[in-house]
């Protein structure tokens, strides 16, 4: 069997994908039985981890895809999925926003306003 | 209390009276009785429309009664009981996880192959079960719906031993109307 590829596997539709994912499912099977049986060879043996690998990579596509559909259609909400959200560290999650932390009281804003840092110069 | 509201009242229902005489009239006239003198006074509809339901309300609360003597339940036993209170159902306003966990115990993981040992070729021709290494977090109902997906046999009964390097075992017993010796020559076990 030709390599799977990712770059070919991004342009299928989901249930193509899914059909071929338990087709290689199948085949993996078949290929375990026949390696306790002892029938292929090295071959058939050597084509387990192809076909290993051609699952994983056709999960990866479909979970990027769906992922990145979700993203996008969560883009601009106010409330999305954790998973969705940034990660960063629980530290940073909890810390104020640049708006929270700007906010002052009026008294301070006035005060602020009316008596602000002075910078001078000493002519020469 | 009682006069003064009813005048309140009649001050109202005049003063309503003049507006749906004279349409949209800012001005109006104190009422007939009081005085003979024609001092107009500037009577805003704000202010009419404060003073109506001012009265509105005074009436509604002759009605209603006080409300300084409550209703007290009475209580005929010592204990109190919490009493069955509203419980709204979950209406989250996201879900949680974006996707879905998918399951990774599907058919495909539970069965993993077939064992071709002396002992299971003498138990596929002698007993018509099948023998599988199967993942050990499968139970007996899961393995039966397996193998029937994935090879389209009937289980009739399933047994499951952990063999000592940690593999599940499990002796599938065919329905009587399957022959598991054709099975196997269809997986490729033979």
């Amino acid at each position: 069997m030709t390599r799977v590829k990712c770059s070919k596997l991004r342009g299928k539709k989901p249930d193509e994908l899914q059909k071929q994912l338990t087709e290689l499912r199948q085949e993996l099977n078949t290929l375990r039985v026949g390696k306790v049986t002892g029938s292929g060879g090295a071959q058939k043996l050597g084509k387990i981890r192809d076909v290993r690998k051609s699952i994983a990579r056709v999960l990866i596509v479909t979970h990027q895809t769906t992922k990145e559909n979700l993203r996008s259609l969560y883009h601009g909400k106010k409330y999305k999925p954790k998973d969705l959200r940034q990660r960063k560290t629980r530290a940073i999650r909890r810390l104020q926003t640049p708006k929270e932390k700007s906010i002052r009281l009026k008294k301070v804003q006035r005060r602020q306003w009316a008596f602000p840092q002075r910078t001078y110069a000493v002519k020469a | 209390m009682a006069p003064k509201k009813d005048t309140k009242e009649t001050s109202a229902t005049t003063k309503t009276k003049d507006t749906a005489v004279t349409a949209s009239a800012k001005k109006t006239t104190k009422p007939a009785g009081s005085a003979t003198t024609t001092t107009t006074k500037v009577v805003t509809k704000e202010r009419k429309e404060k003073v109506q339901t001012k009265a509105l309300k005074a009436k509604q609360r002759v009605v209603r009664g006080n409300k300084l003597t409550r209703n007290r339940k009475i209580h005929l036993k010592p204990t109190f009981r919490r009493p069955f209170t509203l419980r709204l159902q979950r209406q989250p306003k996201y879900p949680r996880r974006s996707v879905p966990k998918r399951n990774r115990l599907d058919h495909f993981a539970i069965v993993k192959y077939p064992l071709t040992t002396e002992s299971a070729m003498k138990k596929i021709e002698d007993n018509n079960t099948l023998v599988f290494i199967v993942n050990i977090r499968a139970n007996k109902p899961m393995i039966k719906q397996a193998v029937k997906k994935m090879y389209d046999v009937e289980a009739e009964k399933i047994n499951t031993l952990i063999r000592p390097d940690g593999e599940k075992k499990a002796y599938v017993r065919l329905k009587a109307d399957h022959d598991a010796l054709d099975v196997a020559n269809r997986i490729g076990i033979i």
